[in-house]
C-alpha cells in the first residue's frame, strides 16, 4: 500500500462570529496517498479553501490531527510551520499572489531564499529551470503586471515547484482564467503529477474534476459520501 | 538574506522617493545638526587655539600670589632658576606693575605703569614708533625715563612730538620723567596690555614705587621652534613642585586653549543633546512610516509567509528596512552637516576640522534609531496571521 502524504483525523475549524459559531470544517477525516491527483469539489462556502489552508499549514485546526509526510503539525511553532510551507508543500492561489514589485524570476527565487543556505547563483539557476519547466523561459524578466493571467499562474506554479515539494496544493487555480487557458494549466498539473508529485486542487469545474483520478466532495464542512 | 533584505529595502525606497525623503527628514536634520555642532565646535576650538598660539608670541606670564612661599621664591633670581630647570626658554623677564596718573600740562590720563628691563621691547617684539627704548645704563642708574604706549602718548601729547618732553607721574608725589620713546600700537595679548601702558626701567620702578615683597610678574619667552603648549606645561609642572599650584597663576597659550576647549566643549555637548532630541523625533517619524509600510504590504507579508518566510525572517526584513532608512538618513545628514560646517567655517575664516569620530557616532546612532523604532512595526509584521494577511485587500 502506498504511503499517505496527507492524513486528516476528525479535523475541525470553527470561527467565532460574535455569538454563534461558523463550522467551516466540521469533522473531516481523509488520507491522500503519494502521487495521487485529487480534486476537491463542492459549493461555495462548503469549506474547500479552509481545508486547503489547513493542509498547506497556513492555518491551524480548532481540533483534530493533520499529518504532512507522516509528521503531525499540532503544536508546531510558527517557524516550524513556515518550514513545512517552504519545504513540503507548494501552494497555488486563484489570484496568483505574485509579488508585484519584482520580476517573474525573482518571484520564483523567493522560496529558495527562505529555504536558507542556497546561494544566489543556485537560486537563479533553479528558478530559471522551474520557469523553463512551465514554459516561461522567455518571460523571466517581466513583472507580474506585464504577464497574462495564464502566464501569471505559470509563474506561481514555478514558484510552488522550485523547492521541489512532494505536495502541490492549488485552490481554484483556473478560477480566474478562461476555459482554454484553464485547460492548459490543468495539463501542466497532470504533467507534474505524472512525475510522481501529489497534487490536490480545488475546482468548481465538473469537467476538470472528472479528469482527476479522485474526487472529494465537501458540503457544509463535511465530506459527502 | 541580509543582502536580499537590503536590496528589497532599497527597491522600496526608490519606488516612493518623495515619501522616503519626507520620512527621512527628521533623521537627516537631527544628524546634520549634531555633525555641524560637533564639527563647528571642534573647528572653533582649533581655530581659537591656533590664533592664541600664533598671536601669543610664545609668551607665558607668571603671576605670583601673595604668600610666604611666593616672596621667598619669586625674586629677581627666579628667572635664572626657571631657565635652569625648564629647557627651551629664551628669556624670563621680571615685571612690576601698578597704576598711576600721568599729566602733561592740562592733559591727564591714567595708565598701567610697568617697571621692565631694557630688553623688554625687543623680546616682546614691541616696536618703537619714535625715539629709542631705554637702555641698560638707564636701568642700572635708575634714570627717570619713560616709554609711552601709543594711546597714552596720544592722550598726553595730542600734537605729537612727545619724545624729549617730560611727563609727570603721580604716585604719592609727582615726579617728572623724560619721554625717551613712543611705542607703536600693539594688540594686547593675554594679560599684557601695551597701548594703555607706560614702561620705565625696572630699577627706577623699584626705587620710586613701593617695592613689593616679590616680583609682580614674569614674562617668559619660549625658545623659537619649541611647542609653547608643551613648554608651558613644563613650567607649570616645575612651579607646582617648587611652590605649589596655589602660589601662582600662569597665563599661557596652553591654559587659554584649554579654557577655550572647555567652553566650546560644554557648549557643543549641550547643543548636541538638543539636536539628539530631534533624532528621537526623527525616529518616531521612521516608526510611523514603517507602520504605514507594514499596513500597506500586509498582502505581501501574507504571500511571503505562504512561501515559507518565518516570523524571524519577516521581522528581519522590516528591521533591515528601517535601518536602511535611518542609515541613509544618517548618511545624508553627515554630508549635509559637513557641508554646512564647511560653509560656516569658510565664512568666519576658521580652519575646518572634520571629526571622523562624530561621523562614526552619527552612523551608529542612526542605525540604533532604526533598530529601536523599527522593532515594533517589524514585530507587528512578523505576527500577522498568514491567511488574514493573504486575504487583506
Ligand atoms: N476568517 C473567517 N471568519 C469567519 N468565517 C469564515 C472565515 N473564513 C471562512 N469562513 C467561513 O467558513 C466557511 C467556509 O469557507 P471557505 O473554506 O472559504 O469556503 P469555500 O472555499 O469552499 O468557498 C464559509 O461559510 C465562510 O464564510
Ligand atoms: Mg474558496
Amino acid at each position: 500500500m502506498a504511503k499517505s502524504v496527507i492524513s486528516l483525523y476528525d479535523v475541525r475549524r470553527y470561527y467565532m462570529m460574535g455569538d454563534f459559531i461558523v463550522k467551516a470544517l466540521d469533522g473531516v477525516s481523509l488520507a491522500i496517498e503519494e502521487g495521487e491527483f485529487t480534486a476537491i469539489m463542492g459549493p461555495s462556502g462548503s469549506g474547500k479553501s479552509t481545508l486547503m489552508n489547513l493542509i498547506g499549514c497556513l492555518d491551524t485546526p480548532t481540533d483534530g490531527i493533520i499529518q504532512i509526510d507522516g509528521e503531525g503539525t499540532m503544536g508546531m511553532s510558527e517557524a516550524e510551520l513556515a518550514f513545512v510551507r517552504n519545504q513540503k508543500v507548494g501552494f497555488i492561489f486563484q489570484q496568483f499572489n505574485l509579488l508585484g514589485k519584482i520580476n517573474a524570476l525573482e518571484n520564483v527565487m523567493t522560496p529558495l531564499l527562505y529555504a536558507g543556505g542556497v546561494g544566489i547563483r543556485e537560486r537563479r539557476e533553479r528558478a530559471k529551470f522551474a520557469l523553463e519547466r512551465v514554459g516561461l523561459a522567455d518571460r523571466m524578466h517581466h513583472r507580474p503586471n506585464e504577464l497574462s493571467g495564464g502566464q501569471k499562474q505559470r509563474v506561481a506554479i514555478a514558484r510552488a515547484l522550485v523547492n521541489n515539494p512532494s505536495i502541490l496544493l492549488a485552490d481554484e487555480p483556473t478560477g480566474a482564467l478562461d476555459t482554454t487557458t484553464g485547460r492548459q494549466i490543468l495539463e501542466l498539473f497532470e504533467e507534474i503529477n505524472s512525475e510522481g508529485r501529489t497534487v490536490v486542487l480545488v475546482t468548481h469545474d465538473r469537467e476538470i474534476g472528472m479528469r482527476c483520478r479522485r474526487q472529494i466532495r465537501l458540503r457544509d464542512g463535511k465530506l459527502e459520501a | 538574506m541580509l543582502w536580499e533584505n537590503i536590496r528589497l529595502a532599497l527597491k522600496d525606497m526608490m519606488a516612493s522617493k518623495l515619501r522616503t525623503l519626507l520620512s527621512l527628514l527628521g533623521i537627516v536634520i537631527g544628524v546634520a545638526s549634531v555633525i555641524a555642532i560637533l564639527t563647528l565646535g571642534e573647528s572653533a576650538t582649533k581655530s581659537i587655539t591656533q590664533s592664541i598660539v600664533e598671536g601669543g608670541l610664545e609668551m607665558v606670564t607668571i603671576f605670583p600670589n601673595r604668600s610666604e612661599k611666593a616672596s621667598t621664591e619669586f625674586t629677581e633670581d627666579f628667572g635664572e632658576k626657571l631657565m635652569a630647570n625648564v629647557k627651551e626658554l629664551k628669556t624670563v623677564l621680571p615685571v612690576n606693575s601698578s597704576s598711576a596718573t600721568l599729566r602733561n600740562g592740562q592733559n591727564t590720563t591714567s595708565a598701567s605703569i610697568s617697571g621692565v628691563l631694557s630688553t623688554y621691547a625687543d623680546i616682546l617684539d614691541y616696536k618703537v614708533a619714535s625715539g629709542a627704548f631705554f637702555s641698560l645704563t638707564d636701568n642700572l642708574t635708575s634714570r627717570q625715563v619713560v616709554a609711552l604706549g601709543s594711546t597714552i602718548a596720544e592722550n598726553l601729547f595730542p600734537d605729537g612730538n612727545a619724545v624729549g618732553q617730560y611727563v609727570s607721574i603721580q604716585r604719592n608725589q609727582a615726579k617728572s620723567y623724560l619721554v625717551v620713546a613712543v611705542m607703536e600700537s600693539k594688540d594686547a595679548s593675554f594679560n599684557l596690555s601695551f597701548n594703555n601702558g607706560i614702561f620705565i626701567p625696572y630699577n627706577t620702578y623699584a626705587q620710586r614705587f613701593i617695592k613689593p615683597a616679590n616680583v609682580g610678574s614674569y614674562v617668559v619667552r619660549i625658545a623659537d621652534g619649541a611647542d609653547p603648549l608643551v613648554v608651558s606645561d613644563q613650567i607649570s609642572a616645575y612651579l607646582d613642585s617648587l611652590v605649589g599650584s596655589d602660589a601662582y597663576n600662569l597665563f599661557s597659550p596652553a591654559s587659554l586653549a584649554e579654557m577655550a576647549e572647555q567652553i566650546t566643549g560644554t557648549f557643543s555637548t549641550f547643543l548636541s543633546a538638543i539636536a539628539a532630541i530631534s533624532l528621537l523625533v526623527g525616529g518616531i517619524g521612521i516608526m510611523n512610516i514603517m507602520l504605514v509600510s507594514v499596513a500597506e504590504r500586509t498582502k505581501e507579508i501574507g504571500v511571503r509567509k505562504a512561501m515559507g518566510a518565518s516570523p524571524n525572517t519577516i521581522r528581519g526584513q522590516f528591521i533591515t528596512e528601517a535601518v536602511v532608512l535611518t542609515f541613509t538618513g544618517g548618511f545624508i545628514g553627515i554630508a549635509l552637516g559637513t557641508l554646512l560646517s564647511w560653509l560656516v567655517t569658510d565664512l568666519v575664516d576658521w580652519h575646518l576640522h572634520i571629526s571622523y569620530g562624530s561621523f562614526l557616532f552619527a552612523a551608529g546612532f542612526s542605525t540604533l534609531v532604526g533598530v529601536f523604532f523599527g522593532w515594533y512595526p517589524a514585530m507587528k509584521a512578523s505576527k500577522l496571521d498568514p491567511i488574514e494577511a493573504l486575504n487583506y485587500e
